[in-house]
């Protein structure tokens, strides 16, 4: 416990608990300011305000607005050109009997399962690699280089992928022809193309994680892995009882913004596969960009951005719910 | 506890940091600066032109703007150069500055959009060619008709096209050469074309791909269903636009004329849609093409020039591209695209369409009218990066330098095979094209998938075609 945690939770002293008057503070009675506590109390309170409302201001006009906006908007038929015109409920009719939005839907759930299943993963071993004992050198090498994709615009690490992936001139499946594997068509078939908008969306996104479980690794205190060592632990069994569980609210924020993003995945199969082979890699954002700019629908494609929020909202809820069992904050 | 931090001295001394602050972010913001206002011809008056970026090189919008300045020194003009992938993305970005409230005057549109525009966000141009009938009478007589048909809707006319380009087929000489093949004839089958793809994959290493394609309207599945005798849409004339053929065309020009296409009744579940998809597939089961998403027109250049594919369909576009790509003319050559059921060829064309939303419509049409100029259309059009509409421009000096040796063909696709059409465009185009990649993709995926992708794209398409645009 820290000493401002030891403080916090100092106890009452004992006896009936006296009461307080209006004016009364638990600092010193005897101010040395001419201010009183309530007047203070006041400032504080005031400055708090001014800090906190240029964000509270940024979220409203960035945040609050369009998605009331949005919603507003699903209830609307709108093409840009004309006035909208009263809807209602008829694009969320519409958009739950579109085969396309509902098959959008479950390819996004599959992406987020296998994305964020892979960035997870692929972050923590590399975090866990990058932590060892190696120079300082070599580390910030390497974490460099690991947070590298991450700063590329998606869309033009796509273009590159793209050309990687190519079943006929790309130097993925040339590499496999050196060792025999036969030409592998990534972007042209069902399970081929998901994979490799998997893999794009991981190659970009794992630098974020991994960042956030080497800082998460550093926390953990030393004493508790050499205990476990001089107990006879072995490097499995150690990450296994003590980095895990010290590392699960690290990995429950990791999972939390990286369901979101994947959840909200546009880049990768726009680029890569343009949603096909027929609708297999079609994602709901991809869906909300098509319907609104390609087809000026933009009411129903407000209504499918409204069912993605929620859908973001109840995934990200669920998830602090789960987190009650399985996160140890130490 | 934060409360017993502040003082009423502190409270006053941080009130006067923040009023410090503001005042010097007002002095800031006093200052001159650029902002959207000051970008050179917005709210000035200007006539503002969106052109799809890559569709002129910079040298050639200096030569737009400057040659106009000099002819039109009143009217002030502002090249306001798009960045899209294709037309459909063009679109949609022309469409959200219409949203934004900063619509241009005149926007560069492809037959993919005459439709969409002229329905929805299009001025006609009859009265002014009616007005300038003597002026255009050159323009016009030197423009095949089937090209402005193409630019026509429900009877007007929407733009004056300035370009175009036919689905012909490019051969790789060399890889012809190595497959110990001729150039084919004029009037090749599509056994023929078979054949050849088949001795050019015989001859050439795994590694080579005889015919390269891309799932899109133009150079996709469409010109085989045209040269299958077939379309993805029923296709039909509106009636009209007798304006325009009585003052332009001959007799025998004129015939059969109309007031612009209408694409109506899907056709996609028909035996011959089928019997193009069955051929098409046979081609990918036999590794003989690229799967239709996996050719990207992006690097079609490289590999074609590489010798790493030997056929693919292509416009006069082409020309400028192989010869930056460092291809002599005699490295490759063109034909006819190969005959099926019927000899019918594909192609889009492009011009300037203006906008409802623009408060310039003469100083408009004095631009439309300048950019259709075959002085104008040299300097545009000098690096091969397209076919002019004019046919007088479509000689043996223009692909001197770059090839191919048949360069006859580009404009005799138009004038020697009179069937040959614009792309399917209906106004719904944009729903209509996303159906036509996705369900194409579908029926070549795999063995037995093409029936019941056609039916499911039928489907489909019966329901954008039945969506009010």
């Amino acid at each position: 416990m820290t000493n401002t945690e030891i403080r916090s939770v100092r106890p009452e002293p004992a006896g009936p608990r006296k009461t307080r008057g209006p004016r009364q503070s638990r600092e010193p009675s005897e101010s040395t300011t001419s201010t009183t506590p309530a007047s203070r109390s006041r400032g504080a309170r005031l400055l708090a305000v001014l800090f906190l409302a240029p964000t509270v201001v940024g979220i409203v006009v960035f945040t609050v607005v369009p998605i009331v906006g949005s919603i507003a908007l699903s209830l609307f038929q709108w093409d840009v050109i004309e006035d909208p015109r009263w809807a209602g409920a008829a694009n969320y009719r519409e958009i739950l009997t579109d085969s396309t939005v509902l098959v959008s839907f479950r390819n996004t759930l599959v992406f987020m399962v296998l994305a964020v299943a892979l960035q997870l993963l692929i972050a923590l071993a590399l975090a866990i690699a990058v932590n060892g004992r190696m120079p300082m050198w070599l580390r910030s090498v390497f974490r460099s280089a690991f947070f590298f994709p991450l700063v590329l615009s998606a869309a033009s690490l796509s273009v590159v992928m793209k050309y990687l992936f190519n079943q006929d001139f790309g130097p993925v499946n040339w590499l496999l022809g050196t060792v025999g594997i036969p030409s592998v068509p990534w972007l042209t078939s069902e399970n081929g193309a998901m994979a490799a908008v998997v893999l794009a969306y991981v190659w970009q996104q794992f630098g974020f994680s991994f960042l956030l479980f080497v800082g998460g690794l550093n926390t953990i205190p030393k004493e508790v892995h050499e205990a476990a060592s001089l107990d006879g632990a072995s490097g499995p069994r150690k990450h296994l009882a003590i980095t895990l569980p010290l590392l699960s609210p690290t990995l429950l924020v990791a999972s939390v913004v990286g369901i979101i993003n994947a959840l909200q995945v546009f880049e990768q199969p726009y680029v890569l596969t343009a949603g096909g082979p027929g609708d297999s890699t079609r994602t709901v954002v991809m869906v909300i960009y098509e319907t609104a700019f390609e087809q000026l629908r933009f009411g129903e494609a407000s209504a499918v951005g409204v069912l993605l929020f929620a859908l973001i909202m109840a995934v990200t809820a669920l998830q602090f719910r789960l987190s009650r069992r399985y996160v140890h904050y130490q | 506890m934060t409360d017993s931090l502040l003082s009423r001295r502190g409270l006053m001394r941080y009130g006067a940091y923040g009023a410090g602050a503001a005042a010097v972010a007002g002095v800031a913001a006093g200052w001159d600066r650029l902002t959207a206002a000051d970008i050179p011809g917005r709210d000035d008056g200007s006539l503002v032109i969106a052109t799809l970026g890559s569709a002129f090189n910079p040298e050639a919008q200096r030569a737009l703007r400057d040659g106009f300045r000099e002819v039109h020194p009143d009217i002030r003009i502002r090249i306001n150069p798009v960045q899209a992938y294709d037309w459909s993305d063009f679109f949609s970005k022309i469409l959200t500055q219409i949203a934004a409230g900063t619509a241009p005057d005149l926007v560069y549109v492809a037959t993919e959009g005459v439709q969409l525009f002229a329905r929805r966000l299009g001025v006609p141009l009859d009265a002014w060619a009616k007005r300038d009938a003597a002026e255009l009478r050159t323009y016009f007589a030197d423009v095949h008709p089937s090209l402005v048909e193409s630019m026509m809707y429900e009877g007007s006319l929407y733009q004056l096209p300035v370009e175009f380009n036919a689905a012909d087929m490019y051969l790789n000489t060399r890889v012809l050469e190595r497959a110990g093949a001729e150039l084919p004839d004029d009037d090749w089958t599509r056994d023929d074309f078979t054949a050849l793809l088949r001795a050019m994959k015989r001859s050439n290493g795994a590694a080579f791909t005889p015919y390269f394609w891309t799932n899109r309207l133009w150079g996709g599945v469409v010109p085989w269903l045209f040269a299958g005798g077939t379309n993805l849409l029923a296709e039909s004339k509106a009636p009209g636009g007798d304006w325009l053929w009585n003052s332009f065309y001959p007799e025998a020009e004129r015939r059969g004329r109309g007031g612009g296409y209408r694409w109506t009744t899907p056709l996609a579940d028909t035996d011959r849609v089928a019997e193009v998809y069955d051929y098409l597939a046979s081609l990918v089961q036999d590794d003989l093409c690229t799967r239709p998403e996996g050719g990207d027109g992006r690097n079609l250049v490289g590999v074609f020039s590489t010798g790493r594919v030997g056929v693919t369909p292509a416009g006069g576009f082409w020309a400028g591209g192989l010869h930056e790509a460092g291809m002599k003319p005699t490295d490759y050559d063109v034909r006819y695209f190969p005959r099926g059921r019927a000899r019918r060829h594909q192609f889009g064309a492009a011009g300037y369409a203006m906008l409802r939303t623009s408060r310039m419509r003469d100083e408009a049409w004095e631009f439309i009218k300048y950019t259709a100029r075959e002085d104008v259309m040299t300097q545009l059009f000098a690096a091969n990066q397209t076919t002019p509409a004019r046919r007088s421009m479509v000689d043996a000096a223009r692909y001197r330098k770059t090839g191919p040796a048949h360069w006859q063909v580009f404009y005799d696709t138009l004038d020697k095979i009179p069937s040959t059409g614009p792309i399917p465009a209906p106004p719904q185009v944009n729903e209509v094209e996303q159906l036509l990649i996705k369900h194409t993709g579908t029926a070549l995926a795999s063995p037995g998938a093409v029936r019941p992708a056609l039916r499911r794209l039928q489907g489909d398409l019966e329901r954008a075609m039945e969506r009010e645009v």
